[in-house]
């Protein structure tokens, strides 16, 4: 398996460069980088990646919400969504993970193994037939 | 009315005494007033019936508890009366009675309204909750661009410049270390720690530990092992949390082991608890330092230089104290040291669950 479409949600802009290059490194072709829940939602009429990066703490609708929303439409529900935040509470995994979240990984995260460890968390990647959620390894 | 009597019923605090029959022989008006009664009205009755009153505004937390199986219990309970909650800490010690205090005395209870306390131990740990957050996002950049570049991402960097990030991404690394043990420790220290009990053997949980510390002792050509002379008996924990502290242990004894050091995981029971002593054959801590490993920040120079955040041992007695267990540590300058903990074996499935504090969290 290998990941060529990756749409990354996050408004801090240096982690969107961190991430991008991150992923860029290991060979991701298309990296759609928005900044907002709102944002996301809009440009998954036009773009479906193979996993979508969800920060949490974001302006106006935050990443839980976004991942409600997703998960809601049935044109979107199927995309892996990634939570990739600061919010390291098992409440807050517990919380991501309800809500159809295919991973949980918590920064800072290391962008050398990023790519893999999201890889990882897909069923066909691992031989794993349930996935639950992990931490980024510092 | 006694001068007695006012002065106990002047007291901000409620007040519970039981007899050797465990009848109430005493209750002043604060706790008469938690009850929407008075005194009178309780004095001579069956402290079973008092629990079942009190039960009702004391729910969810906890029921109040008249005996404890020491001699002196203390616990908080939720207080809810009408749409007001409060917390009370109920504290239990034997009556003293003829200058002794025996069982059969009685007993006296105490009910302190630490609501205040409550409401500044969550007020405290949201804002480090929201501190840590707010760190994070600097340090996910800051640790981000270091790796990136040093991993020549970037293009070639010169043996200085590598060497200067290399300190750079260390001491992120520290960082992020000591943000993850300041906000485990405010929970602890708040009361919020959530524990996941699971019936378990603490076997298990240390070869998960030494998988976790392995690539560590390898790279300072350190050796683990578990001894386990009998099968253990199953303890009632959080898997995750008992394995924090044993990682904590055995991290913190391969970082003061000597090259081709052994450090030695031992476990054996008896009918009352599962033992776990974590041994190294480092340098020691000299008895004078002793009483003040388990503090915060209370870091001797070599841990300090060995890049520890100061909070390990401060968060290991921590978990082990919020599963009712006991930990404490043996050492020597110059043979080693060995810390030791203990956790309570599980009563058997059928006769309950053991009650822990209020703040347990079934999964």
């Amino acid at each position: 398996m290998k990941l060529t479409r990756v749409m990354v949600v996050e408004d801090d802009t240096d982690i969107q460069k961190v991430i991008r290059m991150s992923l860029k490194m290991r060979g991701v072709g298309e990296i759609v980088v928005v900044d907002s829940g709102t944002e996301c939602i809009e440009r998954l009429a036009r773009f479906t990646p193979d996993v979508i990066l969800l920060d949490v703490m974001m302006p106006h609708v935050d990443g839980y919400e976004t991942c409600r929303r997703i998960k809601q439409n049935p044109a979107t529900r199927e995309i892996p969504v990634v939570f990739l935040t600061a919010r390291v509470q098992k409440a807050d995994r517990e919380r991501g993970m309800k809500l159809g979240a295919l991973g949980y990984l918590t920064k800072p995260f290391d962008p050398m193994t990023l790519h893999d460890q999201i890889l990882a968390l897909f069923p066909e990647a691992s031989g794993r037939k349930e996935e639950k959620g992990t931490s980024a390894k510092q | 009315m006694t001068a007695e009597r006012h002065i106990l019923d002047s007291l901000s605090s409620g007040l519970l005494v039981l007899d050797g029959a465990n009848r109430v022989s005493f209750l002043n008006r604060v706790l008469a007033e938690m009850l929407h009664a008075t005194p009178e009205e309780w004095v001579g009755r069956d402290a079973e019936e008092l629990a079942v009153v009190m039960a009702r505004f004391a729910q969810p937390l906890a029921a109040p508890r008249f005996a404890w199986p020491d001699s002196f219990g203390s616990r908080d309970i939720e207080w809810r009366d009408a749409e007001t909650l409060r917390y009370f800490r109920e504290d239990s010690a034997p009556l003293v009675a003829e200058g002794s205090r025996a069982a059969g005395n009685g007993r006296v209870i105490a009910y302190h309204d630490v609501s205040h306390e409550k409401a500044v131990d969550r007020m405290k740990s949201e804002f480090i909750s929201v501190a840590s957050h707010e760190l994070r996002t600097p340090m996910t950049s800051i640790k981000g661009s270091v790796d990136l570049i040093l991993s020549g991402f970037a293009g070639e960097t010169s043996p200085e410049m590598q060497e200067l990030l290399e300190i750079a991404q260390k001491s992120c690394d520290r960082l992020v270390r000591l943000v993850n043990d300041i906000l485990d420790l405010s929970k602890i220290e708040a009361g919020q720690l959530k524990l996941n009990l699971e019936r378990l053997d603490v076997t298990e949980i240390a070869v998960r530990a030494i998988c976790a510390v392995k690539p560590l002792a390898d790279k300072s050509n350190v050796r683990l092992r578990v001894d386990r002379p009998q099968p253990l008996p199953i303890v009632e924990a959080d898997p995750d949390r008992i394995e924090q502290a044993i990682t904590n242990l055995l991290s913190n004894a391969v970082k003061f082991s000597p090259p081709k050091g052994d450090v030695v995981v031992e476990l054996s029971s008896d009918e009352n608890w599962v033992q776990c002593a974590v041994s190294d054959q480092g340098v020691g801590i000299a008895e004078k330092d002793l009483h003040r490993i388990f503090g915060k920040f209370q870091q001797l120079s070599e841990g300090r230089r060995r890049g520890g955040t100061g909070l390990g041992l401060a968060i290991t007695r921590g978990l082990i104290d919020e599963h009712r267990g006991s930990i404490w540590v043996e050492s020597r300058v110059g043979v080693g040291t060995k810390f030791i903990f203990r956790l309570p074996v599980a009563v058997p499935p059928t006769t309950g669950a053991p009650e822990l504090a209020g703040k347990v969290a079934k999964p």
